[in-house]
């Protein structure tokens, strides 16, 4: 299996003319770029700013995206640049952080601390989600869970994740796609009753 | 929901899914919002599990960017000039063509200083020729030398004087595009005049033919 095909469908689709493609670019990866642009700007509001400003960009240039490198690589650089310029500009200095070093607890306080903009509403509903993904995450069984562990924590294919746990391709597709049927049935209460609350609140 | 289609999206967002597959499923999850919800929330999900921290799960982003986007003009209806790419210049086009007329006139002043001495050639490349044809048929070569006709006939010797003329004459009327008119015009009368010079020796030989008849 080629690496990005999917991504690459999408991208097919958006270059042809189809925005709604585009739409499921952004759900894939803007936790992924938000979380790459904090790396230079402390707010999370405006990490999402900036990373609002690289899928803009990204949109208008992807006339030129010919599929040379993955998707993903091409965004990141954007967001990197985008990122960049806006620290430039805002004349801040980034903040480095190393991406392989485990959460200290000073880390912790500066996530806190970086919280502290958001909304009310919006942290609660942010940690409910993540209480109501853990929890479903233990309640799965052992097999379901090594295998979304290792697709989505360790970043393996199927076929390594066949060879890991000494089964068939097709059986670790099943198994990926059960565990995240699971967690998805607990989040969609999750994100329906969020939305509802949001909207009394406001 | 249907399940297979479930199980087909959760192996396209892991880049495991067949690309034909893929192109059929990406068409759908353009279009439904239900699939795209779903979708989103298998991105929710592996950015828990990686622990990205700081970063709100239900962030507007994509609604934002989203609405951004409809006031944008459609990819498909950028004109093709605006894809161009951005290496190709104005002058490269210019330049080509010069190359080309450039390579054409070295060309035609090689083939002119060719044509006066092609006689001399002419007499060296015979008996190269017949050295050729030998080491092909060594045998025939060995057993009937003098009985070979296709050796080299008499008459060609004059044929090379005529043949770099002719290609001349071909290679300008086929190159006619990077010379003027009148430079053209010239050299081919120059041609025709010089035609007739070649043509005595023919005219002599048949005579001689026909007294020897």
């Amino acid at each position: 299996m080629s690496a990005d095909v999917s991504d690459l469908s999408l991208v097919r689709r958006v270059q042809r003319g189809d925005k709604g493609a585009f739409d499921a670019l952004v759900l894939k990866y803007q936790h992924k770029l938000v979380k790459l642009v904090m790396r230079y700007v402390r707010n999370p509001a405006e990490a999402e700013d900036i990373a609002q400003e690289a899928f803009i960009k990204a949109y208008r240039a992807l006339p030129q995206f010919r599929g040379d490198s993955a998707f993903y690589t091409w965004l990141y650089r954007i967001a990197i640049n985008t990122a960049k310029n806006a620290v430039v500009s805002r004349d801040r200095s980034p903040i480095e952080y190393d991406l392989d070093r485990h959460h200290s607890d000073e880390s912790y306080d500066l996530q806190g601390r970086m919280k502290d903009s958001e909304t009310p509403e919006g942290l609660v509903l942010t940690d409910e989600i993540r209480t109501t993904v853990n929890a479903a995450i233990d309640a799965l069984p052992e097999d379901l869970r090594t295998a979304i562990v290792l697709r989505e924590l360790e970043g393996l294919s199927y076929e390594e994740i066949a060879a890991a746990m000494d089964c068939p391709v097709g059986t670790v597709r099943s198994r990926i796609f059960r565990a995240r049927e699971a967690i998805d049935r607990r989040l969609r209460e999750v994100f329906e009753g969020g939305l509802g609350r949001a909207e009394e609140l406001g | 929901m249907n399940e297979e289609l479930d199980s087909q999206l959760s192996a396209m967002f892991d880049d495991e899914l067949p690309t034909a597959e893929c192109e059929l499923l990406a068409r759908r999850l353009s279009r439904d919002e239900q699939l795209k919800a779903r979708w989103g929330r298998y991105a929710v999900v592996g950015a828990v599990i990686r622990a990205e921290r700081g970063v709100r799960l239900n962030a507007p982003l994509a609604g934002r960017i989203s609405a951004v986007l409809l006031a944008e003009p459609s990819l498909e209806s950028i004109p093709t000039a605006a894809l161009r790419r951005p290496g190709m210049r104005w002058w490269q086009p210019l330049a080509a063509s010069g190359l080309a007329a450039g390579v054409a006139a070295v060309s035609v002043l090689w083939l002119r200083t060719q044509a006066p001495v092609s006689a001399p050639v002419t007499a060296q490349l015979a008996p190269a020729s017949g050295l050729h044809v030998g080491a092909l048929l060594p045998a025939r070569a060995a057993g009937s030398a003098q009985g070979d006709s296709y050796v080299v006939p008499p008459t060609p010797q004059i044929v090379p004087v005529v043949v770099p003329s002719t290609e001349l004459a071909n290679y300008v009327v086929a190159h006619s595009m990077f010379s003027s008119p009148v430079a053209r015009r010239n050299l081919l009368s120059a041609f025709m005049t010089s035609e007739p010079a070649a043509a005595p020796p023919e005219e002599a030989q048949s005579d001689a033919k026909k007294a020897a008849r």
